[in-house]
């Protein structure tokens, strides 16, 4: 009888248990990262009764989280790669809006080619001059608010790498402790610890790339990228940042060593922004500093070329910061170092390292790749369109590190304000001597050289038989002489001539400052076809075209994330419905469960009452009888 | 496969946002007609839309060149056509001069007229364009190039450069032409030489029009003599010809030039043809002279000098015939510099041409680039929404399907 009893009290107990538990399903249907629970019912031990044996019951085994290893760890991976690719997405997208919003270079670079076109159209219109100035000083702020856009994205990038490293830091840190709970609680780990654990595990996947592995007592133990322990055991790791030791404004992540391993993290969030300030933004910063000191170079060079309208040789439009050297601040030496910009045809969109082995200097680029640096008579080194000074001593080890364009763009400044600086005029001009017998004449004076001291100071050309030349000064020192052919160039203090036509013996030109030539426009038609002229890279691109390159190379960083956070979204997806497949609560699912444990319950609930039925119709029975 | 509740409602969710996001697009390139709004629409298109503007933005800039340079080709040309009917007068009164005998008042009268003109040729000689620059003053800055001296002899403050104007890649066109070339530097005679009766001739000779015959043998023996000679008569037209250092000029064989001259004959020696007229003195010379050059303004002032002179008709003549001379060299100069306008003009409206053509190419090309296919893109949008719209459906379908509804 108390055998019955029991029985129905034990199905109660179970029915009872397990719709508890589907309940508790229900409640958490919308709680990230909790794992579906089931009941595992097993038969209580029969007790023998001689020749037969009868049931005694059921038994609570357990109650167990639907879950699946392989399938977690996936969604973690999943779950790396989508935060890492929409992080790089976002930034990628602010830096192609920050392009098109910040003024359109292209247009702003050709209106400002296009005046000098406009000042040769109209010799001696001031106006014309003023407005070359206006478009100009408008091209110099385009310049610099795409500059600033970048640099705030540099420091945005920064920024968040450190909110990263704490948000990392804090989660380790409760992963530990979760851990510890785990260990105290022996072999009856409560299931939502387990939860909490990898759900702690997941949101770390979302900062930075991770492998995690479970040991014997359900702590979890897990691994950055760059293998490091962010947390074993009742341990955490933590990361740290640091000030980048050549640029204090970059911030670099350290491992709780302190080691910088900023270049070996991969994944998630973190990963993602360490990548893109390197393989993005450092060069598109460059690349735009580098069309800055072309385009600067190349008008000053040629505004050097030419005379303004006061007379003058014609003086710089432009300044552009000279390239960055900075001195690590690890360096044991007293050496200091310099650059400065001599070609600017020949930079390229890389940083330099250059480091002292004890004995000599060495540069190679940021990525590691040496360059070949060439040593100049006055102790300093030319390379890669630069020329370095060094002074001091230096001790083995020291590096610097030389960015020379990142910031071109945001310091270029417009250095003319004088409209009548503008240099639209030959700097020189030839004129025959009105005894002239032959057929010979020079139409242009080509300035070779416009750092020449005395290019203005004037000079004369005389053909002493109708095959030599010869170069006078004012005060009749030679200059130049030789033979001559027809064709032939003859070139002294930094100008060169190519006479047309045959002079005859005797036969003088003189060649002059083009000071009564105010009004000429060569120089100017000059400026005005560097919009075209290749002065980028090698000579392979004009301005324009770099600007065409910059806007395609951002466009298809653009592109690209976007693209890849899309497949990273459908692989997380993938993931996530795979492993809430298993985990996940089904609504439909549990109201079955529910109906069935309900009628358990009931049944049950009978099976007592049918026992106490039983019991009072004895103890009638006894009373009666 | 078992589906999780919230994770179905998410992915229901998922698919409507994508589809948002995806219309939202569309719209933006329907509602702005470019299918690239920034950079990451379309990098290579993106690339192209740069070098497209760019090319574009040049062109117009041409454009703008050809109109300023057409415009000062225009001024320059209509004012040498003034230059030009001014001469014309100049030289229908020096003819009027030579031909016919005039009293000492009609002198006069030709020689106030010619001093107006040359008033009206400095005038004309100074114009400016609209921007108050100095036409004929070459690449100077100066306001005035021809400015009058104490003497009355004009000088001329401009230099003998060209400006030009880029009108296309590597094509230059110049927009100005010295004032050096079309009122200073004139050459003598005809062009290549001069002769001109000596100024103390007694006799009538007048020397009338002379040509070059020869052009090898002229510029050879100018070569050798330096191109000064002097004829001197003897009597009954007898001739002899002397270089500058009193030599006897010789043929290409050897032997001395020289003949006898009648009245409306010609000499001829060395290439040179100088036709005459009337009968030399005996004594009485005429000079020829290679390379000498005059100015306009030079040329004005002696013909109305010798006016004002008093000198016989034969000097008159004489020297009336010489400037005449000058002034076909001066306006045989303005018209050659006339036909180079011409043909600068010509290439400016041939390369305006050129651009208007190119400008339709490339603004085709950039809106193909650029543009959004409009079509295309309202299509999707249709699409777009159509689709979202089901999505919506099937979420408020699936919302209301729950086992919970049937337990009651």
């Amino acid at each position: 009888m108390s055998n019955l009893l029991n029985i129905g009290a034990s199905g109660l107990n179970a029915a009872q248990v397990a719709l508890t538990t589907v309940g508790n399903n229900i409640s958490n249907v919308n709680t990230a990262g909790y794992s579906r629970q089931t009941v595992v019912q097993t038969e209580s031990i029969a007790q023998s009764a001689g020749k037969y044996t009868i049931g005694s019951g059921v038994d609570i085994q357990s109650v167990q989280r639907a879950y699946s290893d392989f399938l977690t760890t996936a969604l973690w991976t999943a779950n790396s790669g989508m935060q890492g690719a929409t992080t790089t997405n976002n930034l990628a997208t602010t830096l192609n809006s920050s392009l098109s919003a910040s003024g359109n270079l292209q247009g702003a670079l050709d209106s400002f080619y296009g005046g000098f076109s406009t000042v040769a159209n109209t010799p001696g219109v001031a106006s014309s001059r003023q407005s070359l100035l206006g478009s100009a000083s408008q091209m110099v702020t385009v310049f610099n608010t795409l500059g600033q856009q970048l640099a705030a994205q540099q420091s945005q990038v920064n920024a968040q790498v450190k909110t990263t490293v704490d948000s990392i830091n804090t989660v380790a840190s409760n992963l530990a402790a979760i851990n510890t709970k785990i260990h105290e609680a022996g072999t009856n780990v409560p299931n939502d610890l387990l939860d909490q654990r990898d759900n702690l595990v997941q949101s770390l996947s979302g900062y930075i790339g991770v492998s995690a592995y479970t040991q014997s007592d359900g702590t979890i133990s897990v691994y950055a990228s760059t293998g490091q322990a962010l947390v074993s055991g009742n341990k955490s790791f933590a990361l740290q940042t640091a000030n980048n030791q050549y640029d204090a404004s970059r911030t670099e992540v350290l491992d709780s060593t302190g080691n910088v391993v900023s270049g070996k993290i991969s994944g998630g969030t973190l990963g993602s922004l360490l990548n893109y300030r390197t393989n993005v933004l450092d060069g598109v910063q460059n690349q735009l500093g580098q069309a800055a000191v072309a385009l600067s170079t190349s008008v000053n060079t040629q505004q050097a070329k030419g005379l303004d309208l006061n007379g003058n040789q014609g003086g710089a439009m432009f300044s552009v910061p000279t390239p960055a050297v900075l001195a690590s601040n690890l360096n044991k030496g007293t050496a200091s170092a310099s650059a400065s910009i001599t070609d600017a045809s020949q930079l390229t969109g890389s940083d330099y390292v250059l480091s002292y082995d004890g004995s000599k200097w060495n540069l190679a680029t940021t990525a590691g790749q040496n360059v070949p640096m060439t040593a100049n008579a006055d102790g300093t080194y030319s390379a890669a369109g630069m020329t370095l000074s060094l002074s001091g001593t230096a001790q083995a080890g020291d590096t610097f590190q030389i960015q020379p364009t990142r910031q071109a763009s945001t310091g270029l400044k417009l250095a003319m304000t004088d409209p009548n600086g503008i240099a639209a005029a030959a700097a020189l001009n030839a004129k025959a001597a009105t005894a002239n017998t032959g057929t010979g004449s020079i139409s242009a004076v080509t300035v070779t050289d416009p750092t020449n001291a005395s290019l203005l100071s004037g000079a004369t050309v005389s053909f002493p038989s109708g095959s030599t030349y010869q170069v006078t000064n004012s005060a009749g020192t030679v200059l130049a002489s030789g033979s001559y052919a027809p064709g032939q160039s003859i070139s002294a203090n930094g100008w060169s001539v190519t006479p047309s036509g045959t002079p005859a013996a005797g036969d003088k030109f003189s060649i002059g400052a083009n000071s009564n030539g105010l009004n000429d426009t060569s120089n100017a038609l000059a400026l005005a076809g560097l919009a075209d002229t290749k002065v980028l890279n090698g000579g392979t691109q004009s301005v324009i075209d770099a600007y065409g390159t910059l806007t395609t190379t951002i466009g298809t960083v653009g592109s690209q994330a976007s693209s890849n956070v899309t497949t990273q979204t459908s692989l997380y997806n993938q993931a996530m419905s795979a492993q809430q497949s298993v985990s996940g609560v089904n609504l439909d699912e549990e109201a079955a469960s529910m109906v069935k444990y309900q009628q358990a319950y009931q049944a049950s609930a009978q099976v007592i009452s049918a026992a106490q039925t039983i019991f009072s119709s004895l103890i009638s029975a006894i009373r009666t009888g | 496969m078992r589906l999780s509740t919230s994770w179905m409602y998410q992915q229901s969710l998922n698919t409507m946002i994508n589809q948002q996001t995806a219309l939202a697009a569309t719209q933006n390139e329907v509602s702005t007609g470019n299918r690239i709004n920034v950079a990451s629409d379309d990098p290579a298109g993106a690339g192209q839309v740069v070098s497209l503007n760019h090319v574009i933005a040049a062109n117009t800039q041409y454009s703008s060149t050809i109109s300023s340079a057409t415009t000062r080709l225009n001024t320059e040309a209509s004012t040498l056509t003034s230059v030009n009917s001014v001469l014309d007068t100049a030289r229908t009164l020096a003819l009027q001069a030579v031909n016919g005998t005039l009293s000492d008042s009609d002198r006069k009268s030709i020689a106030s007229q010619l001093s107006q003109i040359h008033d009206q040729l400095l005038q004309l000689s100074n114009t400016t364009d609209s921007n108050g620059n100095a036409l004929f003053a070459g690449t100077s800055t100066t306001k005035t190039p021809f400015q009058v001296g104490a003497n009355g002899s004009v000088t001329y403050g401009g230099n003998d450069a060209q400006q030009r104007s880029a009108v296309g890649s590597g094509l230059q066109v110049a927009t100005s032409d010295p004032g050096s070339g079309l009122f200073m530097n004139i050459p003598n005679g005809n062009g290549s030489f001069q002769a001109s009766a000596g100024g103390a001739n007694t006799g009538t000779l007048v020397v009338g029009s002379n040509s070059v015959t020869d052009l090898a043998a002229l510029n050879s023996t100018k070569a050798a003599s330096g191109g000064g000679y002097t004829i001197t008569f003897g009597a009954g037209g007898a001739w002899t010809a002397t270089d500058a250092n009193g030599n006897a000029v010789k043929d290409s064989s050897g032997n001395p030039v020289g003949g006898t001259y009648s009245d409306g004959g010609s000499i001829s020696f060395n290439g040179m043809t100088i036709s005459m007229s009337g009968t030399p003195a005996t004594g009485d010379t005429v000079s020829v002279g290679t390379g000498g050059q005059q100015d306009i303004f030079s040329t004005l002032n002696t013909m109305i000098s010798a006016l004002q002179s008093g000198a016989s008709d034969t000097q008159l003549t004489n020297v009336m015939s010489r400037q005449i001379e000058s002034i076909d060299q001066s306006q045989s100069a303005i018209s050659s510099v006339q036909v180079s306008i011409g043909g600068r003009l010509d290439t400016l409206q041939q390369q305006q041409g050129a651009y208007q053509d190119l400008n339709v190419t490339y603004q085709s090309a950039l809106s193909d680039v650029k543009g959004a296919d409009a079509y295309t893109a309202i299509s999707n949008l249709s699409l777009q929404s159509t689709a979202l719209q089901a999505s919506q459906q099937v979420f408020a379908q699936v919302k209301s399907m729950s086992l919970f509804n049937y337990l009651k």
